[in-house]
């Protein structure tokens, strides 16, 4: 069969060979011969020709000349034997037979891949002279670089196959003959590498000044927090010592008269001193060295307890009470008291 | 003069005077300044500008090679000329005669449509390895074997065919090779962006198949002269004894090739 064009050659190679139909076996004129490519004329089934089983061995056939040709290409494509005509001729008996479509598909299958192998075939012959044949060109190589082939057997690890042992300079050797053949512009480096400039040593210089004054910071604090502790104590103590002080102060002066309470711990001055003196005349009532109590007017009032008296412990009742106060309170009890001074002076150091 | 009118002649759009000064946007609408604008622009300027401006350009481009990738015009319009373009054409010209003149280089560009520029040594080779054995780039021989199977093979090769070659040098693209690592991103990608080779697809292959060409950088860097002297020693033959290829390697250089320096 003919296939006018050169058919499977879907992309033109720039140079055209002169290849005309390789097909050395008979043309035959066929029906289904022109549209041997792709679709087929399905109305070209015959009923003998049905018989699965062979249409099955026709396609199988094919497919074992399509791998002949693909697993030996470079059998096929060397020049000195003429084994891609033989298996176009095997294909062309073949074709004899084909009835369907499927098995015409794989003939068309085996066209493309021997034109193709034709292809590469004539253009190892295209040069009026001598062809190139990398196989041999890359033997060349080889012996170029250096290889040794002298060595035994022993040493078939090398990538298998071919024996002999390249040196460890091969590549080299090729890249400087080579080298002559290209116009490449030298690189250009600067010749003391790339010039950085100074950023880096101050950014540690940095980072070791911040460090220091850090470290010597925390060593400050503690020492700093416990002189700070202990004068927040001291101050509460103190200030509960200096009103109870006063409190028995103003109880020798007079004994018998009770102290009210308010008038003792309000300053009409200082809503904040009030609830300080609250607070301090508490901790009096909580230890035990003063007491409260009601009057007859049923106003609280507060006295020292007597030295004898006191006892750790508390034998005697203790109850709790709660005094809160707020400015409007604060403000009636001055009022209703007519509390113009402090019993309680506030101390020299507190800044109000 | 007249190339420098033609290259104007050929652009599409021309904004007149509208790109002076536009900051960094639109690099890809950088259009070529044609001549009068070029003149005006650089009535303003001082003659030290405009040389320290191409000292710039020149060193930019000295730099950028070193990897061999080309140089675009954008980066360059971008980078290094910024408000300087409107003379753009004007500071490429010196560029390209002080890397002629100094340097021995010539600046070529490889790809009009693209803007893509290259350096390429002036001087012809040594013929034989230089008196001083600098260290050789093992990639050179990697390079040379494609480009010397492409070329005596008529230029383009499928790349089944150069990955058999290579294996028979003990070169697997398949494997680590202890002088190139990764041989297929070396020549695929690296050679590829470097414009030594063209990898293309081959249409309707399944599965997908390549063919390998050279590259535009390697049509002028390369002398096919000096490829087919040196396959003649290995096979020990008459370089003449290839005719097809004889002929092409010493066919006179056609116009097309940017061999001048004063093309931008």
């Amino acid at each position: 069969m003919k296939r006018a064009r050169g058919a499977g050659d879907d992309e033109q190679p720039p140079r055209q060979n002169g290849s005309t139909s390789r097909r050395k076996g008979d043309p035959e004129p066929v029906s289904n011969g022109d549209g041997g490519e792709s679709a087929f004329d399905p109305g070209d089934l015959q009923d003998e020709d049905n018989d699965p089983g062979l249409r099955r061995e026709i396609r199988s056939k094919y497919r074992d000349l399509i791998n002949t040709i693909q697993q030996n290409r470079e059998d096929m494509v060397s020049l000195s034997n003429n084994k891609l005509t033989e298996v176009l001729e095997e294909a062309n008996k073949l074709f004899k037979d084909v009835r369907q479509a499927r098995e015409a598909a794989l003939d068309a299958q085996l066209l493309v891949v021997a034109t193709d192998l034709g292809k590469e075939k004539a253009s190892m012959l295209f040069s009026e002279g001598t062809a190139f044949d990398p196989a041999v060109y890359a033997e060349h190589l080889l012996s170029f670089m250096g290889l040794n082939r002298l060595e035994d057997a022993d040493d078939e690890q090398q990538n298998g196959g071919v024996d002999g042992y390249l040196p460890q300079d091969a590549w080299h050797r090729l890249s400087r003959r080579a080298e002559c053949c290209f116009r490449t512009a030298p690189s250009f480096h600067f010749m003391r590498g790339s010039f950085h400039a100074e950023p880096p040593p101050p950014k540690q210089r940095i980072e070791r000044q911040r460090k220091a004054p850090g470290k010597e910071a925390k060593r400050i604090m503690p020492t700093q927090l416990k002189k700070m502790e202990d004068s927040h104590q001291d101050a509460t103590v103190k200030e509960v010592e200096r009103i109870l002080a006063y409190l028995k102060g103003y109880h020798q002066d007079d004994p018998t008269t009770p102290i009210s309470y308010y008038e003792f711990v309000i300053d009409p001055n200082s809503f904040s001193r009030t609830v300080e003196n609250i607070f301090h005349t508490s901790f009096l009532v909580r230890d035990g060295l003063a007491r409260m109590y009601l009057d007859e007017a049923k106003l609280p009032s507060i006295a020292p307890v007597e030295e004898d008296e006191v006892e750790a412990g508390g034998s005697c009742a203790r109850k709790q009470g709660l005094v809160s106060i707020n400015q409007k309170i604060w403000k009636e009890l001055i009022n209703a008291f007519e509390i113009t001074e402090t019993m309680i002076q506030p101390p020299s150091t507190q800044d109000e | 003069m007249t190339q420098r009118k033609r290259l104007s002649n050929t652009q599409i759009k021309r904004q007149s005077g509208t790109f002076v000064s536009q900051g960094d946007d639109d690099d890809t609408t950088f259009t070529q300044p044609s001549n009068t604008q070029v003149q005006r622009g650089l009535e303003k300027l001082t003659p030290s500008q405009v040389d320290q401006k191409t000292a710039e350009v020149v060193q930019y481009f000295l730099v950028k090679d070193q990897k061999k990738i080309p140089i675009r015009r954008a980066d360059i319009v971008k980078h290094v000329v910024k408000e300087y373009r409107n003379i753009y054409p004007e500071i490429i010209n010196r560029a390209a005669q002080t890397f002629d003149k100094v340097f021995g280089l010539k600046l070529v560009e490889i790809d009009t449509k693209n803007h893509l520029y290259i350096l390429v040594n002036k001087l012809e080779a040594a013929e034989r390895a230089p008196p001083i054995e600098t260290p050789a780039n093992p990639k050179t021989g990697l390079l040379f074997v494609i480009l010397s199977v492409i070329f005596m093979k008529g230029g383009v090769v499928k790349e089944n065919l150069i990955w058999n070659t290579l294996k028979k040098l003990r070169v697997d693209p398949g494997d680590r090779h202890e002088e190139f690592g990764d041989v297929k991103k070396v020549v695929t990608d690296e050679f590829v962006r470097q414009r030594y080779l063209e990898y293309m697809r081959i249409p309707h292959t399944e599965p997908v198949e390549h063919e390998f060409r050279w590259g535009q950088r390697a049509e002028i860097e390369v002398s096919k002269a000096k490829i087919l002297e040196f396959v003649g020693e290995l096979h020990e033959q008459d370089p003449q004894s290839w005719s097809q290829q004889y002929r092409e390697a010493h066919a006179p250089q056609t116009p097309s090739q940017p061999g001048t320096s004063s093309q931008r």
